[in-house]
């Protein structure tokens, strides 16, 4: 077979036999063969078919919302509104997977009762035969809206007199830094930078809409399998309609896609419901223009910094302010806001630091998590404004940068000491240094080179006190089993157990068999977000393959008359490292263990470490278990006639600690180059007066394959990570520094810096203009 | 069944050979072939937004590659469809079926069966496709996890194994 | 989920006319407008023709340097086909851009015609080779300039007995160029922002002949004639192209929309004729294809 041209640079993986390979997933053959399952694949006998009406205004009351005629539609089993469920009834939409630590009206209801607050906000559900009867039924209910006053920008929901979306005010949450010295800081600094950076709504874009079945078993147990990446919400799922815990199972799929989009519940709640209410199984998959409206997209952000800095470029003083638009309910609002707020810093060491952060409600979409979780927005400023301060001293970006460069043993901006290795600077020099060199400019199309770093955290926030299960048990023929609920979103985390779990038991990969996702039966693993599945699930999978590995050794050691440290296991066998003619099967190993009674199998739980929570006056306080360190280099051609522009190459080069799976890595690499292509440059969800304007994918521009750049990835490891064989959490991190990698290099082409995403051609159009007249 | 006023077909028996089995349904003019299909059980022929923006549904219709859910069903009516099953499966694989899984080129594999669909069409038009000719010939179908760098080289790999076949795809 | 309908499926295009003729009945040919478009807004109870079996309505005659494309050819017959390259060469660039490959081979050129969007691909291209549009009906078969099909937005001569039978032009003489490009937001797939297709004709070393097609800014695609006959019986001097383009510019009316600015797109008509215009001058002779 071919193999593909990319260089491994970095990688020396050669102390593992499966660990670090480039192997082939688990779940790619099922993928590639077309009979991998998704949620809405899966029929029932007597199955009934849901649609969601969803409000078509922004802000308005609901004077009536009369059901009569789609009741009456033959073939329409029920119609639910508001009316129909109790009153208190509410979907917590708090962090998932937690155990409690509600933050502020983070209630959402289930279905708008008197009021909406967004459009798209559900008003009722419809069961019925078939889904053209269903639809139908959606259209023959009548809805009398009234408009009242709404506001759609977040400073003009700051501002006094404005419409007050929920509770008392439109602060969704705010957080404040206050580290040092910051009089101090700019006493001593030599220049004052002060920029504003804002950023656009992005949809997650996932290629499968929300879909999930429902449907009351006979134990009484409301099941759902759906397309998530949190099978725990089988408990805000029971907490919303009325039902103990342990009588909701929800299994998660293949899930086609989530990025954050699936993380906090979707449509499981209202098939809940309509399962409950008509005692039939009910599927829905939301239409894509319905999806847009089930989840919500990235926070706009708007940031500014102002810098103090020595002649030298060295960081004196960074006073930072956040702004996000929360939307109409809080969500997750609360912990994006927080994360932006304490990775305000990006990699840098900052002794004199300032941040104040605030989400404000407004009649817009709700927004919630997205790959990088505000992290992301605030390393794309921290990277923007480096570009900046650099022009501004004559100086070398990559100068600047190494000047501040936080190391190992540093605070970070909650006074965090960092522990492991930070690679920044070799990440950074490597992608810039893989660029090449740079092609000529021609009469309109101008080259631009640009790299951006970052810091981002892998792991939950401490106080969250996360946990994961796992098991792991060898059959009775030796074949080997896994066990673990994690919720397997397209990155391998089912898979990367499977490898695992090869490694420490010395059996192929391939034949490891992985169950995974369902929350009635396999440990429970947390949510598959915040970059964590690899981390604690890798961990605990880890734990219990050892230990059970132990046992198996410690038979067989039992049986050559050695020491269990003299055997090994591989292909299968278990073997005497200094005399492998003496070896016995993994089979025969297990029969023996049987026969002395001792277990061939291991749950384990693997627990983050803890902490109380930050201060809320300085913001101090021990917030993640780890981060991630890396860089993007990007060359962009930019035609400076009609502003297109081309991105030529797209390369990440990271400390992912210990690749598991390197293909997996890679792809991981990859993809986000892409996504983060989007974002800088054609990715945008426009609303107007809280109205979506972008409701399709013809109108909403993800990137294509002739979009595609030369794409590389340089993975690095230096073994820190607190993950499976010094393993870190990458899915965030290398989605971190993309898009700036992009604006800096569009900067770098055409001698302008435009502040706002995305970089559109107009604004390049606009900027060169600006440019021409101010000379 | 016919409109009793206009005398106009409402619902016809569509025959549709599908991965080289003959199936019978019967349907109004106004079904999609996407619909049909997954109601026939081929599930494999993903739907991601009904109105050809992504490509995840796509199909072989007699060879070439359409949008399924653009497709009436009416107009697949004695026709042959090819879903990703249809190319080959476990112990079986068609090349870029293998090439898919040594290259990784599925993560979530949600747009894989169409894209899959479309680079077999592509590798049937243009045997030694360049980069640009990938490029193009996926030029529908949208992935959001894989930056399609793997799917152009696992590509490029069938393409080069068809070849030293010495067959058509 | 479609809104239901009927589907008249006639096997002849004689039937097919007929049908036309005595019912009010929409042709339906590769659907990648009408289907979308039904499912967003559509009402439940239209009646549609298929075209599906009317296999003459499909395929390119070459016949010396006359070109006939019938209506139903799909965008990717014309990228197939061999001699279109030389025939026309901005068609060939244009399919190579339109939409994806799915969509490519079910869209029809009649279709992208009779649709008569203002970003229709397909007519900057034939607008720019003097394209002529057939239709025909039971009452019979006329031909006019593709430049009086186009009413408005969304409106074309088509009557609605009516079918396009085919779209046919002259291969320019042998020193010219023509020249396609599309502007979008991303590269691949994307509705045109600005949309542009030339044809230099230049005979003892001055033009003889232009044409300056614009798509996706007025309410229709048009001809910028005023611009057109600024070029005519000069060299292509830098002065006379830019003053063109800018002709050319001034004569669009675009909309500010989500996807760009009227003002956005006005510019880059500019640029974008000035760049093709030049481009044409520069290689005619040869003919130009990608």
């Amino acid at each position: 077979m071919n193999r593909m041209e990319n260089p491994l640079a970095g990688v020396k993986s050669e102390k593992f036999r499966q660990v670090g390979k480039p192997l082939i997933r688990t779940d790619s053959p099922t993928k590639v063969y077309g009979t991998a399952v998704y949620a809405g694949d899966l029929t029932m006998p007597g199955m009934l078919y849901a649609a969601v009406l969803h409000s078509e205004r922004a802000s308005a009351l609901l004077r009536r919302v009369d059901t009569t005629r789609a009741k009456e539609l033959p073939g329409v089993h029920c119609v639910l509104t508001a009316e129909d469920l109790p009153a208190s009834q509410g979907v917590m939409t708090d962090m998932p997977g937690q155990t409690g630590g509600m933050t502020k009206n983070t209630k959402q209801p289930i279905l708008a009762k008197d009021r909406v607050r967004f459009c798209g906000e559900p008003i009722a559900l419809v069961a019925a035969e078939s889904v053209a009867i269903a639809e139908q039924a959606i259209g023959l209910i009548d809805v009398d809206y009234q408009d009242i006053d709404g506001v759609f920008d977040p400073f003009d929901a700051l501002a006094p007199g404005a419409p007050i979306v929920y509770g008392d005010d439109n602060v969704v949450a705010s957080y404040k830094i206050r580290k040092g010295d910051i009089e101090k800081g700019f006493a001593e600094a030599d220049v004052i930078v002060e920029n504003t950076f804002t950023t656009q709504y992005q949809e997650q874009a996932f290629l499968e809409p929300e879909a999930a079945l429902a449907w009351v078993d006979e134990l009484e147990v409301l099941n759902i399998r759906s397309s998530t990446q949190v099978v725990e919400h089988y408990r805000a799922v029971a907490d919303a309609i009325g039902l103990p815990h342990n009588r909701v199972r929800l299994r998660a799929e293949f899930v086609g896609g989530g990025f954050g989009g699936k993380e906090v519940m979707t449509i499981e709640v209202w098939l809940a419901l309509l399962a409950l209410a008509s005692r039939r199984p009910v599927r829905l998959v939301q239409p894509r223009e319905r999806s847009f409206l089930s989840h919500g997209p990235r926070h706009p952000f708007n940031i500014t910094h102002r810098t103090g800095v020595t002649r030298d470029g060295k960081i004196t003083a960074l006073q930072i302010s956040f702004t996000s638009d929360a939307g109409a309910y809080a969500k997750l609002s609360p912990y994006i806001l927080l994360y932006a707020t304490v990775g305000a810093t990006g990699p840098y060491r900052v002794d004199n630091l300032h941040v104040d952060s605030v989400s404000a409600a407004t009649n817009n979409l709700p927004a919630c998590a997205f790959r990088g979780f505000g992290t992301m927005q605030a390393n794309l400023a921290c990277e923007g404004q480096m570009e900046e301060i650099a022009k501004t001293l004559g100086m070398d970006s990559m100068e600047v940068r190494r000047r501040n460069f936080i190391r190992t043993g540093d605070a970070n901006a909650t006074g965090q000491i960092i522990r492991s290795a930070v690679w920044s600077d070799q990440c950074a020099t490597q992608a810039l240094a893989a660029l090449g060199k740079r092609p000529e400019n021609s009469q309109t199309t101008r080259i631009g080179h640009g790299v951006a770093c970052y810091q981002q955290s892998y792991g939950r926030i401490l106080w969250m006190k996360d946990s994961s299960e796992a098991w792991v048990g060898v059959e009775m023929d030796g074949t080997v089993v896994v066990r673990s609920a994690v919720a397997d979103i397209g990155g391998g985390q089912s898979s990367a157990l499977a490898q695992i779990t090869a490694e420490i038991l010395g059996v192929p990969m391939k034949e490891v068999i992985v169950y995974f996702g369902d929350g009635a039966v396999t440990p429970l693993a947390g949510t598959s977000t915040a970059s964590r599945a690899l981390y604690m699930s890798g961990n605990a999978t880890q734990m219990a393959a050892t230990r059970v590995r132990e046992n198996l050794l410690g038979c067989a050691a039992r049986h050559f008359s050695v020491e269990a440290e003299e055997l090994d296991m591989n292909d299968s066998q278990v073997f005497v490292v200094g005399d492998p003619k003496r070896s016995m099967t993994i089979n025969d190993c297990v029969k023996l263990c049987a026969a002395e009674g001792v277990h061939r199998h291991n749950l384990a739980i693997f627990k983050a470490p803890t902490s109380e929570g930050i201060d809320p006056e300085t913001g101090q306080g021990v917030v993640f278990p780890d981060f991630t360190y890396g860089a993007h280099a990007a060359q962009v051609a930019v035609d400076i006639e009609t502003g297109e522009v081309r991105v030529l190459q797209s390369i990440g080069a990271h400390d992912v600690g210990q690749a598991i799976n390197l293909r997996a890595v890679e792809g991981q690499v990859e993809g986000s180059a892409l996504m983060g292509q989007g974002f800088a440059l054609c990715e945008e969800l426009i609303l107007e007066q809280g109205q979506l304007q972008t409701r399709s994918l013809s109108e909403y521009l993800i990137p294509t394959s002739e979009d595609v750049p030369k794409i590389k990835a340089i993975i690095l490891e230096s073994g820190s990570g607190l993950g499976p064989f010094g393993s870190k959490g990458i899915g965030e991190p290398v989605y971190a520094p993309v898009a700036a990698s992009i604006a800096n290099a569009v900067t770098d082409a055409i001698g302008v810096h435009i502040f706002e995403l995305p970089i559109t051609p107009e604004k390049i159009v606009k900027a060169l203009r600006r440019k021409e007249t101010v000379g | 069944m016919t409109d009793k006023k206009t005398g106009v077909a409402r619902e016809k028996l569509v025959n549709i050979h599908v991965n080289g089995t003959a199936c019978e349904i019967t349907v109004p003019a106004w079904r999609t072939l996407l619909e049909v299909l997954r109601e026939l059980g081929h599930v494999e022929v993903k739907c991601g937004c009904e109105k050809g923006d992504c490509g995840a549904c796509a199909v072989l219709l007699d060879g070439e590659v359409v949008d399924s859910c653009l497709t009436l069903a009416w107009n697949a009516d004695r026709r042959s469809v090819t879903t990703v099953q249809g190319l080959g499966g476990p112990g079986k694989a068609h090349p870029l079926q293998t090439a898919f899984i040594e290259h990784g080129g599925a993560q979530c594999g949600y747009c894989t069966p169409g894209m899959i669909l479309a680079a077999k069409a592509l590798l049937d038009d243009i045997p030694n496709p360049s980069l640009d000719d990938i490029k193009r010939g996926l030029s529908g179908n949208l992935c959001r996890c894989t930056g399609y760098t793997r799917i152009f080289s696992a590509i490029r790999a069938a393409a080069q194994a068809l070849r030293q076949e010495g067959g058509t795809s | 989920m479609l809104p239901s309908f009927e589907l008249l499926e006639p096997h002849s295009l004689d039937e097919a006319l007929k049908m036309l003729a005595t019912s009010e009945a929409t042709p339906l040919a590769g659907g990648t407008n009408l289907l979308p478009d039904l499912r967003a807004h559509g009402r439940a109870g239209r009646r549609f023709i298929s075209l599906a079996a009317l296999d003459q309505l499909r395929g390119v005659e070459h016949k010396g340097n006359r070109v006939i494309m019938g209506g139903s050819t799909t965008l990717n017959d014309i990228l197939r086909d061999p001699l279109m390259p030389k025939a026309a060469p901005s068609l060939v660039s244009m399919a190579k851009v339109f939409a994806g490959t799915m969509i490519r081979n079910a869209a029809t050129i009649a279709g992208n015609i009779c649709y008569g969007s203002p970003s229709a691909d397909a007519i900057p291209p034939l607008l720019s080779v003097d394209a002529e549009v057939t239709l025909t009906s039971a009452a019979g078969e006329r031909t006019l300039p593709l430049d009086s099909f186009l009413l408005g937005y969304k409106k074309t001569a088509h009557r609605p007995d009516e079918l396009l039978k085919t779209v046919a032009w002259t291969i320019p003489a042998a020193d010219s160029a023509n020249l396609f490009y599309k502007l979008g937001r991303r590269r691949g797939d994307a509705i045109t922002v600005v949309g542009v297709a030339v044809t230099v004709v230049i005979e003892s070393g001055s033009c003889s002949k232009a044409r300056i097609a614009l798509g996706s800014v007025a309410p229709t695609v048009f001809r910028a004639k005023e611009a057109e006959n600024i070029l005519i019986g000069r060299p292509l001097t830098a002065a006379t192209i830019d003053q063109a383009a800018l002709t050319a510019a001034q004569a669009s009316r675009p909309i500010d929309d989500i996807r760009a600015s009227a003002e956005y797109r006005r510019h880059t008509v500019h640029m974008l004729v000035r760049r093709l215009l030049t481009q044409a001058w520069q290689t005619s002779g040869a003919k130009q294809y990608d």
